[in-house]
C-alpha cells in the first residue's frame, strides 16, 4: 500500500467569550456565550449549530448528553453576513465536572459550521460546572 | 465528526485532555496510515470495491475498522451508496443481510466483524453481493476465505505517526514510551493507547499525587 500527501485546508478559528470569564459555573447558572469566527474561507456556510453538552473522557465507552442545541439556518445570521453569534442556556443540576483517572466529565460549548460542500468544522470550548475536586492518583511510596 | 478546534478552562490549570482517551483514538479519529506512518492512499483499494465480497484483515487493534470506515467514506464521497454494519451479536447478522439486500446497485456495505457473523451468513452475503452487484467489504482477524484487499500490520512508525495526530501530550510521553507500549502489546495499537493513557495520567497528576 502506498501513501498520499495530505490536503490542507485553511484553518478556521472560533474565539469564544463566556459570561464568566474564568469559565467556572455552578449548577443552575445561566451560561451566556458570544463567539466570533474567522478563517472560514470563501465557501458558503449553510448552517451553524450551537450546543452545550457534557461528555465523558476516558479509556472505555463514551457517554454524553446534549443539554442545549439550536441550528441556525437563517442566512442573515450566518457567515459571511454574521461571522459572530451568541447563545445562552441555564445549566442543569448535574452532572458536575469531574477530573477522574479512569473517567472525566467535561462540559463544553460547541460551535459547528456546515459548509456548502458538505464538510463541517467543529470548535469546542470547555468550561467547568461545580467544584468537585480532582481525583488523586495513588503512587507507591519510595 | 472531528473536533477541529478546542480550548480548555483558561487560567486555572487544566483540564488537559488525555490524548489517549477513547474520544481521540476511536476508529475513524485517526486516518489510516501506511507502514511508514504517512497517510494511506485509498485509491488502489477503492478500485477493488467493484462488486462481490472482499476483506480487510489484520490482528485486533491493528486498524481494520479505521480502514474500512475510511474506505466507506471515500466511496460515499464519490457518489456511491455506502452503509456500515458493526457485527456484535448474532442478531446483527440479520441486519447485515437486510442492509446488503436493500443496498442500491453499485453500493458498498461494510460488515465490520466477519467472524462474529452467524454460521452461513458470510457465504449468503457473498452470494447476495454477486447477485445484486453491490460490494461487501468486511473486516476479519483471520483468513475469511474471500479475496483480501488489504492486511493491516501496524509498525512502530504507525504508532509514532498516530500519536502525532492526537492532541498534545505536553512532552509527558517520549519515544521510548511509544516503543515500549508497541512492544508490550505486539502491535495492537488500541491496547498500546490504553497503556499510554495510564502513563499520561500518572505523569500528568502533578500536584494531585497521593502517596500510598
Amino acid at each position: 500500500m502506498t501513501a498520499v500527501p495530505e490536503v490542507h485546508r485553511p484553518t478556521p478559528r472560533v474565539l469564544v467569550q463566556f459570561s464568566h470569564t474564568d469559565r467556572r459555573y455552578l449548577s443552575l447558572d445561566a451560561v451566556e456565550v458570544r463567539y466570533e469566527a474567522d478563517g472560514l474561507g470563501d465557501e458558503p456556510v449553510r448552517a451553524v449549530e450551537h450546543s452545550v453538552l457534557w461528555f465523558t473522557e476516558g479509556k472505555g465507552e463514551e457517554d454524553m448528553g446534549v443539554h442545549f442545541f439550536e441550528r441556525v439556518t437563517d442566512r442573515g445570521r450566518l457567515p459571511p453576513l454574521a461571522p459572530s453569534g451568541q447563545f445562552s442556556c441555564r445549566l442543569p443540576r448535574s452532572p458536575l465536572s469531574y477530573e477522574g483517572v479512569i473517567v472525566k466529565i467535561r462540559w463544553c460549548v460547541r460551535v459547528r459550521f456546515f459548509f456548502a460542500s458538505g464538510r463541517d468544522y467543529v470548535s469546542e470550548h470547555e468550561f467547568r460546572v461545580g467544584g468537585v475536586p480532582p481525583a488523586r492518583v495513588a503512587v507507591a511510596s519510595t | 465528526m472531528t473536533v477541529a478546534g478546542t480550548d480548555g478552562v483558561a487560567d486555572h490549570g487544566p483540564p488537559r485532555s488525555n490524548p489517549f482517551a477513547t474520544r481521540f483514538t476511536k476508529p475513524g479519529s485517526i486516518p489510516p496510515l501506511a507502514a511508514d506512518g504517512s497517510p494511506l492512499d485509498l485509491e488502489p483499494l477503492l478500485e477493488q470495491l467493484a462488486g462481490g465480497c472482499v476483506a480487510i484483515t489484520g490482528p485486533h487493534g491493528s486498524g481494520n475498522t479505521t480502514l474500512v470506515r475510511a474506505l466507506l467514506a471515500a466511496a460515499a464521497s464519490r457518489g456511491r451508496h455506502a452503509s456500515y454494519v458493526q457485527v456484535r451479536t448474532a442478531a446483527d447478522g440479520l441486519t447485515a443481510v437486510r442492509a446488503t439486500t436493500t443496498l442500491p446497485r453499485a453500493g458498498v456495505i461494510a460488515i465490520d466483524g466477519w467472524e462474529r457473523l452467524p454460521l452461513g451468513t458470510g457465504p449468503l452475503l457473498a452470494a447476495i453481493a454477486g447477485w445484486r452487484g453491490v460490494t461487501v467489504v468486511t473486516t476479519a482477524h483471520r483468513d475469511p476465505g474471500i479475496p483480501v484487499i488489504a492486511t493491516c500490520r501496524p509498525t512502530p512508525a504507525v504508532i509514532v505517526a498516530a500519536v502525532e495526530r492526537l492532541p498534545t501530550h505536553g512532552g509527558l510521553i517520549d519515544a521510548e514510551d511509544l516503543q515500549t507500549a508497541y512492544d508490550a502489546h505486539r502491535g495492537n495499537i488500541r491496547d498500546a493507547f490504553a497503556d499510554l493513557y495510564d502513563r499520561f495520567e500518572s505523569r500528568s497528576a502533578g500536584g494531585r499525587l497521593k502517596r500510598s
